[in-house]
């Protein structure tokens, strides 16, 4: 095929959530039944491997999640019973501080009128009577107390506050699936990628396969998970570890039965810090997921498992945690060096893969493929410059993940193992971070603080962090007018918010009374 | 609180009922549930809307007296002022219930209860329940007759909904009033029918919803909507007035 013709190929190779979501949102903008377009539509082709079981990375995801699926064109109530998915509304970080029963959240819903006041500076002062999220976010609370984001009255992906799920990745990927291939005309090809056949310019012309010959396209996504077929097998991209800043390349996970049906479900993912790293905890309707992730350099896998199994004992008894088996799952910290090569893009673990910590493996996938459905190359020409800005985006995107986790590490206070002690030195902190860890020490982070439009942690959230961790911002010691005017708004926003809280504590369902009503009613989709 | 009993001719003998349309015996409500049954009368009086029950979420046709919560404009010193009221309204204290039962068709049977704590109750002034002989006062026969048809009033609801959002055919609504004295009411949490969906509808589409007896339905909540400004200038006067 020559590269000036008609460019309305695209192959994706694999299928796990990261084949399927990219497939679902590529499709739902490019193609569409004929009757309903006057333009010809773009083609769409998924090869999964048969042989090759999918990971299923991620069960917990941002609240970008109903978008995108809303955009994907899926029901929330067929989402919901399909994947034994639950709500969700941000992290209850665990003795993250110092280890001593110390919690802290970091809500989905950014601080009471954060668009015109930074209540943060305001609120330092009191911050021996209240936490920073319970004195500016209603939802702290709500995550406290094991509530929904909504109730059965309100339509379908709109919300009382902020929410995204926790889901079960094997059904969530065998759900998009059924709706790609039977809604939005999606070709799903069961073959193994054998060789890979290339163009003079060194594009790739065709994949070739054991069961279903060549297939050819123009675009070509690497969906394969970390073996990263194309990006990396074909192309050879090279890896970059981020194991100096952050050291977990092991987890332990595990599936954990409740004690009885009626049992709370949390309503954000628990992430319990451990002497060599943390445990996660995430409930979905049917099951808790729990693992631990840590750095096989600071730990054995017997001490871990011990610590998991601790954990597990103490929050489902000693009888549950016997009977139950931990699976164990190694990773290289890191990403490509770049993520579009020619005409090929590497989307999901092909890309890279960070330790599990605030979530950020699916919503990558869903700001890859949202940037590529809507920035699609018309023809090859173009292909480059989306390329490098793609690139460009996205290692900046991974530059901050990394900073973002790694602040998590530095603020602690623990000191009981090596683990805790080599994150606060001062050669695994990014050089990034060092800058802005000193900047806030006289200045709270607000919106400048984050220089695109479309960040993936909103200065909000280090807010959330660092006043969660206990960290302490200097007050100003010279008249600034903004002080004046926040201080004037703080009174009404902290007592509103006192309001809203109490007020939604008192209306709001439990998560798991919301999701059992779900199952039975359904949600409205007005 | 409500304290339903299984209505028995033997203790329930001297019970009454004052059928009066009161704010004291709980009439100012600001709207209630109805059934097409009662549409044609309904739409005479009221306006009707949708609005979804907190329990399940599901839509349900009501009518509106108010425009505010416990507002009833239809209420006056001399009773409810209107030659209809809906079915669900008149059921008070009353309510239909289901015991398991062998010998039925479909294994069950209708019970009558009755909520003793309801200020309607009492055993000295209204209608009686039951005659001397025990067999039941006309009243208590009419309201057994209500029970049912609201029994199937549910059921038949239950259709016309799923029949609707099938078809994309409600919509949420917000009203803005504006009284004559230029005070601002706004009417939230109601759905009505989306009337340019409505009108888009393909032939098949109309033929089922005729035959499921909904089309007729359709159109008399859309006509209701001429009872809406009766009600705003009730509520005009009321505020004129207070």
């Amino acid at each position: 095929m020559m590269s000036n013709q008609s460019f309305n190929r695209i192959v994706i190779v694999g299928g796990g959530t990261a084949g399927w979501l990219t497939a679902g949102l590529l499709a739902a903008e490019h193609c569409a039944p004929s009757g309903k377009r006057s333009l010809p539509s773009m083609e769409i082709i998924l090869i999964e491997s048969p042989d090759i079981s999918t990971i299923g990375v991620g069960e917990g995801t941002w609240p970008s999640m109903r978008s995108t699926l809303k955009k994907i064109g899926i029901s929330e109530t067929e989402f919901i019973t399909a994947c034994d998915a639950s709500f969700k509304q941000g992290t209850l970080f665990q003795n993250w501080k110092n280890g001593f029963d110390d919690s802290y959240t970091h809500p989905f819903t950014v601080p009471r009128g954060y668009a015109e006041t930074n209540l943060a500076m305001q609120w330092q002062p009191f911050r021996d009577k209240v936490s920073f999220a319970e004195a500016v976010s209603a939802q702290n609370r709500l995550m406290f107390e094991n509530l929904a984001p909504k109730q059965i009255s309100t339509p379908e992906y709109a919300f009382n506050v902020n929410y995204g799920y926790h889901l079960n990745a094997a059904k969530f990927a065998q759900l998009l699936t059924e709706h790609c291939t039977k809604k939005l005309g999606v070709t799903h090809l069961m073959a193994n990628v054998v060789a890979v056949s290339s163009k003079d310019n060194g594009d790739i012309a065709s994949l070739v396969t054991d069961a279903q010959g060549d297939v050819h396209g123009d675009l070509f996504i690497d969906c394969s998970g970390t073996r990263a077929l194309l990006l990396g097998g074909h192309f050879d991209i090279p890896f970059c570890s981020k194991k100096q800043f952050l050291f977990n390349d092991s987890a332990l996970a595990s599936q954990v039965a409740y004690r009885h049906g009626s049992d709370p479900i949390a309503s954000s993912t628990i992430s319990c810090a451990q002497p060599h790293g943390w445990v996660w905890d995430i409930g979905l309707p049917s099951r808790r997921g729990v693992g631990h992730v840590y750095s096989s350099a600071h730990a054995t896998d017997d001490q871990v498992a011990d610590s998991l199994h601790s954990y597990i004992a103490a929050t489902a008894g000693e009888e549950i945690a016997k009977s139950t088996s931990f699976r164990k799952v190694s990773f290289n910290p890191g990403h490509r060096a770049k993520f579009w090569h020619k005409n090929c893009v590497a989307i999901g673990m092909s890309a890279g893969f960070i330790e599990p910590l605030e979530a950020s493996a699916l919503v990558l996938v869903e700001l890859s493929a949202a940037m590529i459905a809507e920035q699609f190359p018309t023809n090859r020409k173009v292909m480059d410059a989306v390329a490098k800005r793609f690139n460009d985006k996205f290692l900046y995107r991974w530059s901050k993940i990394i900073e973002f986790l790694k602040l998590h590490y530095v603020l602690s206070q623990r000191s009981d193992s090596d683990y805790w002690r080599d994150n606060v030195d001062t050669n695994t902190i990014p050089s990034g971070l060092t800058d802005l860890l000193e900047l806030w020490r006289w200045q709270s982070p607000w919106h400048r603080d984050t220089t695109h439009v479309d960040e993936m942690f909103p200065s909000a959230s280090y807010q959330y962090v660092l006043y969660g961790m206990g960290f302490v911002t200097q007050a100003h010691t010279t008249y600034r007018k903004s002080d004046t005017e926040f201080s004037r708004h703080a009174e009404a926003l902290f007592s509103e918010n006192a309001k809203q809280t109490q007020q939604l504590v008192s209306t709001m369902p439990s998560n798991r009374e919301l999701i059992d009503k779900i199952h039975i009613h359904g949600l409205q989709s007005i | 609180m409500t304290d339903y009993k299984v209505l028995n001719k033997d203790l329930h003998s001297d019970l009454r009922v004052i059928t009066a349309r009161e704010k004291r015996y709980g009439d100012n409500v600001m709207h209630a549930m109805t059934f097409p049954i009662e549409f044609r009368d309904i739409q005479s009086c009221y306006p009707i809307f949708f609005c979804k029950d907190t329990e399940s979420g599901s839509f349900y046709p009501t009518a509106l007296f108010g425009l505010e919560q416990n507002e009833n404009l239809f209420l006056t010193d001399d009773g409810w002022d209107a030659t209809y009221i809906p079915m669900s309204v008149r059921r008070h204290p009353f309510l239909i219930g289901f015991q398991a039962d062998d010998q039925q068709p479909d294994g069950r049977r209708p019970v009558v209860s009755v909520d003793m704590d309801n200020p309607r109750v009492n055993t000295s002034d209204g209608e009686s329940l039951f005659l001397a002989d025990g067999t039941p006062s006309n009243y208590l026969t009419d309201i057994i007759g209500l029970l049912e048809s609201i029994h199937a009033g549910h059921e038949h609801n239950k259709e016309f909904v799923q029949a609707l959002v099938d078809n994309d055919l409600l919509e949420a609504f917000t009203l803005e009033v504006t009284l004559k004295d230029g005070s601002k009411n706004q009417l939230t949490g109601f759905y009505t029918i989306k009337e340019p969906k409505l009108y888009e509808l393909d032939g098949n589409t109309l033929e089922a919803l005729n035959k499921q007896g909904f089309l007729q339905a359709i159109f008399m909540a859309v006509a209701s909507h001429a009872r809406l400004r009766p009600l705003v200038e009730k509520k005009s006067a009321v505020a004129e007035s207070s």
